[in-house]
């Protein structure tokens, strides 16, 4: 076989392994759980096959180091141990090993090392055994004769277990020449009394050759159970001491060598990220509207080149009709192959869970909900980061110990929830705890100390659990190594927003939390408002939009160092002309002529001062920096249905851009 | 697929399918066991692509039950694969194969 | 040319089997579980199957119990692509009508001499 036809199957092995590790990982976190004998199964079938297939597909190493896993979880299946903390701690460390080799495998970098080597050794001892003493040298057969008599008898069973006496004879007559004599004792006298499927006859084979003993063995090897087998020396050639032939050393490592380099090439071209894997009912829905739209046109097409007799319009405006409608679809189902499921990001959580609750002494239920829901791949792709902090922050600061639960009149274990749904046009995860819930006085005092705030006279709660979103904010008196990263809530929002999406909180003193990040559908597509600026149109994210109002004239007030302000429910929002912004010539300049649309982004609120708006539309996404330059305040551009292009107004970088302006 | 019997005035002549392994045993088996009642058989081995140990000693049982009855017994056509594996098998001699005959 | 039923969970395992095969000019069928291996035997008439012994829905010793109930499978050499380096494995599925194995790691010379073995 050629190499390439071996590494294209080392490709999908490296993949298969990799979800069998997760499955290894999310059935041992279950059996943690008090799940059900079959996981231990299901845990044992996944650690086989990476066995199995690493040795196959040239990674011993990988192999051997499995192979003690499995020898463990051999026993807790076979009833022999039972399973424990101590050993589920030791499985899932195998299985960051493992992966941690996958990754080293795919660098094309060694595989072991000490972290590896340590780990085999620490399995090898719940074993019962020291670590695997290599070279151990077997015990060689040196019987060698060159004459033997083998006598061969099949039970009834042989046949029909698909073991053929021809088949076995022939192979012994590659050995040397034989003399076969058959023995028809068992051999029932009638017809009726014979089972034809079984066995009665019997062979004694004379061999005339030098032949080793083991090799008249191997011949029988697979009917060993299933025959009388004697092999006896008729001539003796002589004692040897020294072993004859040497033992046949496996040809794989050096085939595997060899083919090493092939793999390596072939993981290389394999980016990550660039791909996507997409289901087989997508595919077909799309081949279906490609068909629909085939169809449409040819339709469409009767129309061509003569006048349109007044009968038949009622036909083509129902063809434009199907035309539109098979385009619409289209357009959705296209999108839809970039959708994947959220539980590849939440299958990640349950262990992350079970290690930081035990770390800080808490006790805690992961809850996943709506692990089907799908997004968008880019948002799936970064929306884990935000996520892992959430959750860190529900444990670290949201639970309590079991004691102050206790203290509390609920139960010692502290629910945590992930949960996905769509909601209209948008994706929405919430991360819940049944916990304490937001300390106002703590974040209050905090946030005062921090110089945030003077003083939360007449803030509404909402308003404080805002303060946490705050550059630098951080309640906890003690940084604990969890969640005292550098890293606070202000970045999870930064990230959230980078996606499009936004991030809030509800929360009851006593009762928990409830983060709430909203997400677009997809990132290649937005919903948003055309605005007019002079000749310019512009797309605002209707995700962003607060309300759009028409002003007085005398309702913006200019102030010192050159913003504008102007006043909106009870708060004073800077006015961002985007004709100022963008350098549009021949807008509207008065400011009751125009309109003021409210938009908040990076949790502020300001007002965008626009000609008028045209409507709304979805807008696909292009992106800018692909096609010109990254320019600050727009995240992208779309072509609108005259052919013009409209810039897409970035939200969040306007508040920065603000911000900025402000702070100079 | 059964050994075919057809009546050649008392002589039955029951034809060896050509897959003649241990699936097929069963229904030879029964067209052997009908023939045992005929005063002489042929054996037309001369399809058999096919042969295992199984059909082999099937035909041996019948082969003496038939020479106990007092039954003619004849080949009328042994196949290559078949004179092979009774070669291998050491069963040539017992099955009385004829020496040569075309297949 | 034999026609060959090569059963296992694993894609990469069991696209490496059928490879091998059909670049020896074998015709192979593939089949992802012992329920879909014994559909597919039910369908066909295979001169060889080749089943690994864990996986999911039903495994390999299960499904070789279930072929040799067939009489069509009833003689009809069945392997074993096992790693278990115990006996007892090897000897539970001989036990429920197995042939033979073919201990993993195996490379395709290795698969080959040994189908070739067993057909014969």
């Amino acid at each position: 076989m050629s190499k390439t036809g071996l590494a294209q199957f080392q490709q999908v092995f490296i993949e298969e392994s990799l979800e069998g590790l997760d499955t290894m990982e999310s059935s041992l976190l279950a059996l943690d759980n008090g799940g059900d004998a079959e996981l231990v199964h299901t845990i044992f079938r996944a650690a086989h096959s990476i066995k199995g297939g690493a040795a196959t597909f040239g990674f011993p190493e990988m192999s051997s180091f499995t192979h003690e896993a499995e020898s463990l979880l051999d026993e807790v299946r076979g009833g022999k141990r039972a399973i424990d903390g101590a050993i589920i701690e030791l499985l899932l460390r195998t299985v960051d090993c493992l992966r941690a080799m996958f990754a080293r495998a795919q660098a094309g970098e060694p595989l072991n090392d000490a972290v590896a080597e340590a780990l085999r050794n620490e399995l090898a001892a719940a074993m019962g055994r020291g670590a695997p003493v290599a070279g151990v040298q077997a015990r060689r057969e040196v019987d060698q004769a060159d004459a033997w008599t083998v006598r061969f008898r099949p039970h009834a069973g042989m046949l029909a277990g698909g073991n053929e006496p021809l088949r076995l004879i022939r192979e012994l007559a590659g050995l040397g020449e034989l003399t076969v004599k058959t023995e028809l004792d068992r051999l029932p006298a009638t017809l009726a009394a014979l089972e034809p499927t079984e066995c009665h006859l019997g062979w004694t084979i004379e061999l005339k050759g030098p032949a080793r003993r083991a090799d008249i063995a191997a011949v029988f090897d697979w009917v060993e159970d299933e025959c009388d087998l004697a092999i006896e020396a008729k001539h003796i050639v002589a004692e040897v001491a020294s072993p004859v032939a040497t033992p046949a050393t496996p040809a794989a490592p050096a085939a595997n060598v060899a083919d090493a380099g092939a793999v390596r090439a072939q993981r290389e071209a394999s980016a990550e990220s660039s791909s996507v894997r997409v289901s087989i009912d997508k595919i077909d829905g799309l081949i279906n509207l490609v068909g629909e739209l085939v169809i449409t046109q040819s339709m469409l097409d009767t129309f061509r080149g003569g006048e349109v007799d007044a009968s038949r319009l009622a036909m083509l405006e129902h063809g434009l009709a199907q035309l539109a409608r098979h385009t619409r679809e289209l357009q959705e189902s296209v999108m839809g192959i970039r959708m994947l499921p959220i539980a590849s990001v939440f299958n990640r959580f349950p262990r992350m869970v079970r290690d930081i609750s035990q770390k800080l002494g808490k006790q805690v239920k992961l809850d996943l909900v709506g692990e089907q829901t799908e997004l968008d791949k880019t948002v799936l792709e970064k929306i884990g980061d935000p996520m892992v902090h959430l959750v860190r922050n529900a444990i670290d600061h949201g639970l309590e110990t079991p004691e102050k639960r206790r203290a509390a009149g609920k139960q010692d274990t502290g629910t945590l929830t992930l949960a996905a749904s769509h909601r209209g046009g948008s994706i929405v995860v919430e991360v819940s705890d049944d916990g304490a819930g937001l300390n106002r006085d703590a974040i209050v005092s905090k946030a005062v100390q921090r110089g945030l705030i003077a003083s939360a006279e007449g803030m509404s709660d909402e308003a404080v659990a805002e303060l946490i979103f705050q550059p630098g904010f951080s309640t906890a008196a003690v940084t604990t190594d969890l969640s005292g990263r550098g890293v606070g809530m202000d970045v999870v929002r930064r990230n959230v927003s980078d996606l499009g999406g936004t991030v809030t909180i509800r929360s009851t003193q006593g009762k928990g939390s409830v983060f709430t990040i909203t997400l677009p559908l997809t990132l290649a597509i937005i919903d948003g408002l055309t605005a007019a600026v002079g000749e310019e149109r512009y797309i605002v994210p209707l995700v962003s939009i607060v309300e759009s109002v028409q002003l007085k004239a005398d309702a913006v007030r200019s102030v010192a160092g050159g913003g504008e302000l102007f006043r909106f429910r009870g708060e004073y929002l800077p006015v961002i002309r985007l004709h100022d912004a963008f350098g549009c010539d021949t807008a509207v300049q008065a400011i009751d002529e125009g309109l003021m649309v409210v938009v908040e982004g990076d949790g502020a609120r300001m007002g965008l001062f626009v000609d008028g708006l045209i409507g709304q539309q979805q807008a696909v996404v292009k992106s800018l920096e692909a096609n010109y330059r990254r320019v600050q305040g727009i995240s992208g551009a779309t072509i609108l249905a005259d052919g013009s292009v409209a810039l897409i107004v970035d939200i969040a970088g306007l508040v920065r851009l603000q911000g900025r302006r402000k702070a100079a | 697929m059964g050994g075919r019997t057809k009546g050649k005035g008392e002589a039955r002549v029951i034809a060896l399918p050509a897959d003649f392994r241990l699936a097929s045993t069963a229904d030879v088996k029964a067209s052997l066991a009908d023939a045992l009642g005929a005063s002489a058989a042929e054996l037309d081995g001369a399809a058999v692509e096919r042969v295992d140990s199984a059909a082999l000693q099937l035909l041996l049982v019948f082969r003496r039950e038939a020479a106990a009855r007092g039954l003619a017994l004849a080949w009328s056509g042994v196949s290559v694969a078949m004179r092979e594996a009774a070669d291998v098998l050491g069963l040539s001699q017992v099955l009385e194969l004829p020496a040569s005959m075309p297949a | 040319m034999a026609k060959i039923l090569a059963v296992d969970d694993s894609a990469s395992m069991r696209g490496m089997v059928a490879f091998t095969l059909r670049g020896a000019g074998h015709d192979v069928s593939e089949a992802e579980n012992g329920q879909l291996a014994l559909d597919a035997a039910r369908g066909g008439s295979f001169d060889l199957v080749l089943a690994d012994v864990n996986m999911p829905v039903m495994d390999g010793i299960s499904m070789v119990r279930e072929l040799r109930t067939m009489p069509a499978y009833k003689g009809v050499p069945i392997l074993m692509l096992t790693t278990e380096s115990h006996t007892d494995k090897k000897m539970e599925g001989k036990a429920a009508g197995a042939t033979g194995w073919l201990v993993k790691p195996f490379d395709p010379e290795q698969l080959l001499a040994t189908v070739k073995r067993v057909l014969g």
